[in-house]
């Protein structure tokens, strides 16, 4: 895997995407919402790069970005080299990128067999023939793990676990490079969601596959990643490798989050009570900001804001091979 | 004692003509302390979820039946005392909301979307109390903010303009207004993301120091358990099969379905490095693992001897802890 390390698969150059909404029927004022923000990254080949965040900051958007399943405003993406344009098909994009949907139960169509569901992105994209589907979905089922019987049910005869395994070999039926996953285990048990990453991790060894795994659990990114880029309202946050941020993250938010998953006993947890959950918009709102503003979008909870913060905007810098996006980081430089 | 579970058994008819059944709850008995939490955790389909709502009565009629046993439930003053399998069927919306109240999975689809969310919550008090409406309505808004919502604001709007956070809150708002003593809580963490499922435990925690309410917390995430109880069962096909404080549980647990359990979540047990393979619980859980007559875990069990072919009793391992398994050293 060292060798393949340094090439690039995945570069991101300034993207944004803006949403666009209207106050009310007769108010004309444009209420522009940033879902993602002026956010670049490199995904480098063999990586399992991490992408964290709550609800609503912008890490699905991102991914159908990605994928691009919706225009960007402004910014660049790069597939090795090649710039992604709105013509996709000229760079057979569908063969090389591939994603694994949250929710099995809806990802599937349950009209359909099993069969068809998995060999059909392999038709459309000319990899097989027709008349081959069967041979090739088989081969597929045995490489996440699945009875070759199940070629001819249906979803809704599968389990939770089950219909995610299928919807990984849809996905890996094209052969892909890169595999975007959103959050694929947090609509399954326990004892399920174990299994799926299992084979997660031994399809990412032998397949030599690069995964861009998108989840709000940090417990997950210290098991499965190398990298991980915190979002919040939109913008990146930080970019650290795993073992660094579990040392300890340089931005107050990033703190934030980390705190979230350590242990707590019943009384310690009442803290949690009053837990600011306010979006972008409410901040705006409230605080008089106005809507095109430059301060850093994490001001009102930040623990370390100084009137620096809302009068300017911070920019991702480097920390030796961390990028914080934070006037203030906890950072020493000793 | 605010909730007494004795003997509890309930059915599920697969097929009510020919009688078939099988024990969803087989004879369960545990009690609640005034103001303890007690954690249910299981896989899915281990019957937990129909434990809850069977509490409320609320198990689907005409498949499934209270066989024996009773759920005995009183007031934090012990003025009252109730028998919810006796009850009669008019009789049980006079308990539901006063004294044993529920929180549900997904909040999207407890709430109704049509009424404004404070109009919802004084329905419930006036189906059970005698009062103004004007006086209701300050009950509500005080409840509201209770759940840090901002009470005055927020009364007249639609489920649909809040969060999932907030939706979820003004559930536990709306189980919490009538006081009652005993709060199911089925998964209420599981639609919502980090950050506001620890408000929304953090909440239930401060309803339990400060209303003194008992909980019942059904949930599949021991770290959730870790976070929020005091006491855990460990439940799986129907039967507990360790009792035991929470902190003896996840770190030192006995029974072979515990240990398995712990060890397939990650990040609960610190001794995986980086990208092992995690443990994975061999097998499923089948409806046939309620019928049998041998330890129902005996399929999926690493430590399983010929004696475990027997049906097997919950056993004491030391004071207020239990299991139900042969081969514990």
């Amino acid at each position: 895997m060292d060798n393949g390390k340094d090439s690039e698969v995945l570069s991101i150059n300034k993207l944004s995407k803006h949403y666009s909404g209207y106050g009310s029927l007769f108010n004309f004022k444009k209420n522009i919402i940033k879902a993602v923000d002026n956010v670049s990254f490199n995904v480098y080949k063999g990586d399992i790069f991490s992408i964290v965040g709550e609800t609503g900051c912008g890490k699905s958007t991102l991914s159908k970005l990605i994928l691009g399943l919706t225009n960007r405003s402004s910014g660049e993406i790069f597939y090795k080299g090649n710039i992604l344009n709105y013509n996709l098909k000229k760079l057979d994009l569908r063969k090389k990128i591939q994603i694994v949907f949250q929710d099995p139960y809806s990802s599937l169509n349950p009209k359909k067999k099993i069969y068809k569901i998995v060999s059909l992105p392999a038709i459309k994209n000319k990899i097989i023939k027709k008349k081959d589907a069967l041979e090739h979905s088989m081969q597929m089922l045995k490489k996440v793990g699945l009875d070759e019987n199940y070629v001819f049910k249906f979803p809704h005869e599968l389990s939770g676990g089950q219909r995610q395994r299928i919807s990984i070999a849809r996905s890996l039926s094209v052969n892909p490079e890169l595999l975007v996953l959103d959050e694929p285990v947090s609509a399954l048990d326990v004892s399920v969601s174990a299994q799926i990453l299992n084979l997660l991790l031994d399809l990412h060894e032998k397949n030599d596959l690069t995964y861009i795994f998108i989840t709000h659990d940090l417990r997950l990114v210290r098991h499965m990643a190398d990298k991980v880029c915190v979002m919040y309202g939109g913008k990146i946050m930080e970019i650290s490798p795993v073992d660094k941020f579990f040392d300890g993250p340089l931005h107050p938010y990033s703190r934030v989050l980390l705190e979230s998953i350590l242990a707590y006993g019943p009384k310690n947890i009442l803290q949690f009570a009053d837990a600011g959950n306010i979006n972008i918009n409410n901040i705006n709102a409230a605080t008089g900001i106005e809507k095109n503003n430059r301060g850093c979008v994490y001001y009102n909870l930040c623990s370390r804001r100084e009137v620096q913060c809302i009068k300017n905007e911070p920019e991702l810098k480097e920390y030796g091979d961390v990028q914080v996006n934070c006037f203030f980081p906890y950072y020493s430089s000793v | 004692m605010s909730l007494i579970i004795n003997d509890l058994t309930v059915k599920l008819y697969t097929d009510f003509k020919k009688k078939e059944f099988f024990n969803v709850a087989d004879s369960v008995s545990f009690g609640v302390q005034n103001g303890e939490i007690i954690a249910v955790v299981g896989e899915s389909g281990s019957g937990k979820s129909f434990l809850g709502l069977s509490l409320m009565r609320l198990n689907p009629p005409y498949i499934s039946e209270i066989s024996s046993g009773s759920i005995l439930i009183s007031d934090s003053g012990g003025f009252e005392k109730v028998d919810i399998v006796k009850l009669k069927e008019n009789q049980l919306s006079g308990v539901r909301g006063r004294l044993i109240s529920m929180i549900f999975q997904d909040p999207n689809v407890s709430l109704n979307p049509v009424i404004k969310i404070g109009e919802q919550i004084v329905e419930a008090i006036l189906a059970h109390k005698k009062m103004k409406k004007k006086d209701a309505c300050d009950v509500a808004i005080h409840y509201l903010e209770l759940m840090r919502i901002d009470g005055k604001a927020r009364f007249n709007s639609y489920p649909h303009e809040l969060s999932g956070g907030m939706r979820q809150r003004v559930m536990i708002a709306m189980a919490m207004v009538l006081e009652p003593a005993v709060l199911v809580a089925d998964e209420p963490t599981t639609a919502l993301d980090v950050k506001t499922s620890l408000q929304v435990l953090a909440l239930i925690e401060k309803m339990r120091f400060e209303k003194n309410v008992s909980v019942l917390f059904i949930t599949h995430d021991l770290s959730i358990a870790r976070n929020i109880s005091d006491k855990t069962i460990v439940f799986y096909a129907g039967q507990i099969m360790e009792y035991g404080s929470t902190e003896d549980i996840i770190n030192n647990p006995m029974h072979p379905y515990s240990i398995s359990l712990t060890k397939s979540v990650h990040g609960l047990s610190k001794d995986y490095a980086p990208r092992e393979r995690l443990f994975v619980i061999p097998g499923t859980l089948s409806q046939s693992d309620f019928k049998s007559g041998k330890c129902r875990f005996y399929n999926r069990c690493f430590k399983k001897t010929k004696e475990c072919l027997n049906e097997i009793p919950l056993l004491k391992l030391s004071s207020g802890r239990f299991a139900r398994c042969v081969n514990i050293q």
